[in-house]
């Protein structure tokens, strides 16, 4: 193997990915803000230099010290440490600023350890004082610890800035110590007959119990402390170490089921286990309580796709704590599935090349030792990964080289010196080695671990990924919102209802026209969308109506819909202005429509709110006992009395009441048990063969009374007419269903003629209904059948006992429309 | 237009990524076959036994491949007709340069030059190796020229 080669082409293509790394998050402030009038990034440039400067004088200095050491090794943990140290900067520049000091000064204790002798002879004879050492440290966490954040717990030691997390580098002294141990007191039988004796006299053998004992004060260390991860690794490690060492498989298994059984007495018996393996098991329960974290994890997974949003362009500060357990979550963000598969086959190479170097190493002591190494890098990569994807509980450790964190980033430095020490040998003759099989089954375990966590990766970014993002808890979309013009709402004369303008380069949505609230609704980033901004939203979003290429276009460039686009609604806005102020500060609800194109002109419920202020009042508004978010005309449900019967009587004649079957029929022809089919939420429609406790909304009893103005037909409502599409203009929105004929013309006329008021131009009826000591005054009305413009219905319900109030209210507007 | 061009950017910066994958990937791939030939090229000397069994007669056998066991079994490379034998009873293997005797757990042992053989030991030529009522004469051949063996 060319080592110079290798190592310059190694050095030169991360150089190189780093390097457009900083220019694109450079960039990322213009690509966002779609404008190069910004402020472009400059500061993670900092970063850059220093990694670099130390990426090269560590490559200098090691090729001059260990010439022979593992080539591969070095540039990759450059690479990941650098890939981490930009983006570190990139989530928060202040904690970038700290790890490219952090990434300094492990660098030196990297250079430290090199300095020693070549066979680590003292890491051997010093293994007790070391692990004590590191013990005592931990363990003054439990008197003095602290925890940088101020909450948490409390695994720091620490002040003025600088902290140090013990139980870090106690992971390292812990595999140092038991690699000298074993190697020095394993009997010295070989492996082969090791093998051949069963499991309990290996372990029965009295030396392996002081290993037992240290490692059981450190794990003791670390419950107590409530750090269950980092116990699980050194429980993990020594295990992994104990196997390598005696090649009984079933030390494993026995650990594995240890662990199994731990977490299931955890389950129930101890809060933060159990809250864990819940957030884990059914995540999708309590999306914003505990299982918090790991769906934002999963949403910026999704938003990552297969490409990436690209450096500095996604949203990864979403995620809590991104820097250090969600550092995998915010690369897969913003580098994609693409980028996940280069991580995982990084950490890939490094695992191979550790166990490569403990194959190859020239004594017992030093193989176990780069073994072990090998087995912290990954397990506790797998650990977190796998939690970032929720194939295994969450557990707060950090990804090594990656995430954030001196102790962790000074811990993995360690690990790749003693990792290249035990490989600068190749002159010397390899130890005997009986079988490599347990060396062999541990990288297949990591590999396996590995491309389990890119399936998982895919999984979420590709196949669940569409689906995720639409949650209404994925606050990308209220962040590209900001980002992307979002469609207006017109009336039917283009006069704008809801448009978004443009306030330092920053969208905000302005509700032009507010009384048409409960209609039109809101679409707010902590209260979500209501009305016609959430059921149109496809359109104003700009993913419905756009070609679908362009859609791809703009999602690979931005990571955004684009532009939305203008719908025309049905409501005039003139008509609009007469109805509110008829209806005033009465509780209820109006709707006027053309009975013959089903277009819905005026459309009122009272009392309305002002989704300008929805900052201030989103939260009472929601408990208001006057309910002003519900649009009483679509949503509303409410007891009619006798409000149906000239309907009954046109069909059925006036004398004898219609079988209950018959009335059931002809309410289903009328529309009276379906919720109305239009781009507007309606509220839910009385089950099918309700004669009693049938409720209504307004907008049902429009609909049930147009035929009379419509010479019989049922015309299906429409409240969107138009969106105005880059590529064609302004496209008509069909209605949902053709009209229906639901009575003979004759009957309609008859009907309407019988309703008609002398010397007016329409007919009229009135109705009260109750329910639970609550009055309802309705009124009905609409155009004569000769009517020669556009036929109109219209309905008043006033949740007050006031007939001739909703007469007034009623004529007044009906009166106002049919004036030319 | 900032987005064409970062995704240009963004693309070469894939590019780099699986640049190193690659080229590290292909490197380790390729030393794979170097040792690979190395290893194939690596030939063990031949191993000329001369077996004395212990109800008298010798056999010769010359073996070319780089482990062998001797045991009753009809499986082992030389197969011995002694009831002091077990199935597999020792072992004979080139690494590091040199043949090594290994017993394999045998029930009546190995012996070595009439000392008990208790380790891996490195073999010479004219070591005499017993085992149940046999005794096998090892010499180590200079060259690994194929010679046609004897049956037994």
């Amino acid at each position: 193997m060319n080592h110079p080669t290798l190592r310059r082409n190694l050095t030169s293509f991360s150089v190189a990915f780093l390097l457009l790394f900083s220019v694109i998050l450079t960039l990322s402030p213009a690509v966002r803000e779609r404008t190069w009038q910004t402020d472009l990034r400059w500061d993670h440039w900092i970063g850059f230099a220093i990694w670099l400067a130390l990426f090269l004088l560590v490559q200098h200095l090691t090729s001059r010290r260990v010439p022979d050491s593992d080539a591969f090794l070095l540039p990759t943990a450059f690479l990941l440490s650098g890939w981490g140290l930009l983006t570190v900067w990139r989530l928060d520049p202040y904690f970038g600023a700290r790890q490219a000091i952090w990434l300094t000064a492990s660098t030196l204790g990297f250079f430290l350890l090199l300095r020693f002798p070549t066979d680590l002879l003292f890491l051997r004879r010093y293994k007790y004082l070391a692990l004590t050492g590191g013990i005592l440290l931990t363990a003054l966490t439990l008197v003095f610890g602290s925890n940088p954040s101020g909450f948490g717990p409390r695994l720091w030691i620490g002040g003025a800035d600088v902290y140090l997390q013990p139980s870090e580098p106690l992971k390292l002294l812990l595999v140092i110590y038991l690699a000298a141990y074993l190697a020095n007191r394993l009997p010295a039988e070989t492996f082969e007959s090791l093998r051949a004796q069963s499991l309990q006299r290996v372990l029965a053998i009295p030396l392996i119990v002081p290993t037992a004992i240290m490692t059981g004060i450190s794990l003791l260390i670390l419950v107590v402390q409530r750090d269950l991860g980092t116990a699980s690794i050194f429980l993990l490690l020594y295990t992994i170490i104990l196997f390598l060492a005696t090649g009984k498989r079933r030390v494993l298994l026995v650990t594995f089921a240890g662990l199994g059984l731990a977490a299931l007495v955890g389950y129930f018996f101890v809060d933060i286990i159990h809250a864990r393996l819940e957030a884990w098991l059914s995540p999708w329960t309590d999306p914003s309580g505990r299982s918090y974290q790991v769906i934002q994890s999963l949403l910026a997974i999704a938003n990552g796709g297969l490409f990436g949003r690209g450096p500095g362009l996604g949203s990864p500060t979403l995620v809590p704590v991104a820097l250090s357990d969600f550092i995998y979550t915010s690369i897969v963000e913003e580098t994609g599935f693409l980028g996940a598969a280069a991580l995982l086959t990084l950490l890939g190479i490094l695992l191979t090349r550790g166990a490569h170097a403990a194959l190859t190493a020239p004594d017992r002591f030093q193989r176990l030792l780069a073994g072990g190494v090998t087995a912290y890098l990954g397990v506790q990569s797998l650990l977190i990964i796998g939690g970032n994807l929720r194939l295994l509980p969450l557990t707060g450790v950090t990804l090594p080289f990656v995430s954030y964190g001196g102790s962790s980033l000074l811990t993995s430095f360690l690990a790749l010196a003693l990792l290249l020490r035990v490989s600068s040998q190749p002159e010397d003759e390899p130890a005997p080695l009986a079988s490599p099989r347990p060396y062999t089954f541990l990288v297949g375990l990591f590999f396996l671990g590995l491309f389990a966590s890119a399936l998982a990766t895919g999984w979420w970014a590709i196949v669940r990924g569409p689906d995720l993002l639409t949650r209404t808890d994925n606050a990308r979309r209220s962040i590209a919102d900001r980002f992307v013009q979002r469609g207006a709402l017109l009336d039917r004369g283009n006069q704008p209802i809801t448009i978004t303008t443009l306030r330092e380069n920053i969208f905000v949505r302005e509700y032009l026209y507010p009384d048409l609230s409960p209609l039109s609704g809101y679409t707010h980033p902590i209260f979500g969308q209501a009305g016609l901004e959430a059921s149109l939203d496809g359109y104003l979003r700009g993913f419905q109506g756009n070609p679908s290429s362009l859609v791809l276009w703009h999602n690979l460039l931005y990571g955004t819909p684009p532009p939305g686009l203008d719908l025309r609604l049905s409501i005039d806005l003139d008509l609009q202005r007469s109805a509110d102020r008829l209806l005033g500060e009465h509780v209820g609800a109006l709707i006027l429509m053309d009975s013959q194109s089903g277009e819905i002109l005026a459309l009122a419920s009272h009392p309305t709110y002002d989704p300008n202020k929805l900052d201030e009042t989103g939260d009472s508004l929601q408990t208001d006992p006057n309910s002003p978010l519900v649009n009483r005309a679509a949503q509303g449900a409410y007891p009619f009395g006798s409000l149906l019967d000239p309907l009954r009587a046109a069909r059925f004649g006036q004398v004898s009441g219609p079988e209950a079957a018959q009335l059931r029929a002809f309410y289903e022809e009328l529309g009276l048990y379906s919720a109305p089919d239009l781009r507007m939420p309606v509220g839910t429609a009385s089950t099918f063969g309700e004669i009693e406790n049938l409720r209504v909304s307004p907008l049902q009893i429009a609909l049930a009374f147009s035929p009379l103005s419509n010479g019989g037909v049922l015309a299906a409502p429409r409240i969107a007419l138009a969106v105005n599409t880059p590529a064609q203009g302004w496209v008509i929105l069909s209605a949902s269903r053709g009209p229906l004929p639901v009575m003979d013309e004759a009957e309609a006329l008859a009907a309407a003629e019988a309703l008609r008021v002398s010397e007016e131009l329409f007919w009229r009826y009135g109705a009260r209904s109750s329910e639970k000591e609550k009055s309802f005054a309705w009124f009905v009305a609409g155009t004569l059948p000769n009517w020669q413009g556009a036929p109109l219905t219209l309905v008043v319900l006033l949740e007050e006992d006031n007939a001739s109030l909703a007469m007034s209210i009623g004529e007044a507007l009906l009166k106002e429309a049919l004036e030319p | 237009m900032s987005a064409v061009l970062v995704l240009i950017l963004r693309l070469a910066l894939s590019i780099c990524l699986y640049a190193f994958l690659g080229w590290a990937l292909f490197t380790l791939w390729r030393g794979l076959q170097q040792q690979g030939l190395a290893l194939a090229l690596r030939k063990a000397p031949a191993l000329d036994l001369a077996i004395q069994h212990g109800q008298g007669g010798t056999t010769r056998r010359t073996f070319q491949q780089t482990e062998l066991t001797f045991g009753r079994d009809p499986a082992c490379d030389l197969v011995l007709n002694d009831d002091a034998i077990s199935a597999r009873h020792v072992r004979l293997s080139f690494h590091h340069g040199q043949w090594w005797v290994e017993d394999l757990g045998s029930t009546n042992g190995t012996r070595l030059n009439q000392s008990a053989l208790a380790t891996p030991t490195v073999l010479a030529t004219g070591d005499q190796i017993e085992c149940g009522h046999t005794a096998v004469i090892v010499s180590i051949g200079a060259s690994a020229d194929p010679s046609p063996t004897t049956r037994l």
